[in-house]
């Protein structure tokens, strides 16, 4: 099993706007679809600065992109960061499988030189 | 062309019935001489190990691929149940040593009658109160990002 060539510093900002709860939600909200920031701002109880905040932070880590051309500038979400989140995790998922693998022969060696052992 | 199937980067969720006592399985977790003989994938050799099995106390493993490459993985544990649960953070070190993302490793350890039962679950938060404040909502909002992703999976590559 090799490190994957992925940059930490991009995991980390991923990561960084996946941990808040509101910046879930709008991703959830985009992922049926487009939607200008007022659009966005409806479910909560927050200011539109404070939304146009959040979306920075998203839009900086590359989770959404933010329509050019529209003057309301819809905000589509994008799968890329979170595809290479998902294959990251799924290392770590590799990375445990085949120690159980190694752990279970371990306790079954265990077990036969000590057959007290544990209780 | 075939579905590309895309995990939703939430969780890591394995479980494992080990054929052996509970208190065995809790033991090969936190004492570090168990620790070094099945930790790592096959071929890996642990040459550095260390485990301060209290809250706050930290571990670390320092492994060598078969390629010869040093990989460093370190945490620190959150929350010690004998031989119930465990609780720690685990981050993995690049090459370069540049710590990746912290995630948080909760293990259960259910007693099966000679048998344990084991669940691990491994997610992107740094503390257990985040990620228990937020689960609920977390689920559900990557629920739909599966099926986003799942219908655009074709257009990534």
């Amino acid at each position: 099993m090799v490190i994957r060539e992925m940059s930490p510093d991009r995991l980390s900002t991923t990561y960084a706007a996946l941990a808040d709860p509101t910046r879930r939600a709008i991703l959830a909200r985009l992922a049926s679809g487009e939607a200008s920031v007022t659009e966005l701002a409806e479910p909560f109880d927050m200011s539109l600065p404070a939304v146009s905040k959040h979306l920075k932070v998203l839009e900086r880590a590359g989770l959404i992109t933010r329509g050019r051309r529209a003057q309301w500038r819809p905000c589509q979400l994008d799968p890329g960061p979170l595809k290479d989140a998902a294959d990251w995790l799924e290392h770590y998922r590799c990375f445990w499988e085949e120690s159980f693998a190694r752990l279970d022969e371990y306790l079954g060696e265990l077990q036969t030189e000590n057959p007290k052992d544990g209780g | 062309m075939a579905a590309e199937t895309v995990t939703v980067p939430a969780e890591v969720v394995i479980r494992r019935i080990f054929d052996a006592p509970r208190r065995l399985v809790f033991d090969a977790w936190t004492d570090p001489e168990h620790l070094a003989r099945w930790w790592g994938p096959q071929g890996f050799a642990i040459i550095d190990c260390k485990a301060e099995v209290r809250p706050g106390g930290v571990w670390h493993r320092t492994m060598r691929s078969p390629e010869g490459n040093v990989i460093r993985k370190h945490g620190v544990y959150r929350e010690i149940v004998a031989p119930e649960r465990l609780v720690f953070t685990y981050v993995s070190d690049d090459a370069e040593g540049n710590p990746g993302p912290p995630t948080l490793v909760t293990v259960t350890f259910a007693d099966g009658g000679g048998k344990t039962r084991l669940t691990l679950r491994q997610t992107l938060f740094e503390s257990a109160t985040a990620r228990d404040a937020h689960h609920v909502g977390w689920t559900s909002c990557l629920e739909r990002f599966a099926e986003y992703l799942a219908k655009r999976a074709v257009d990534i590559r």
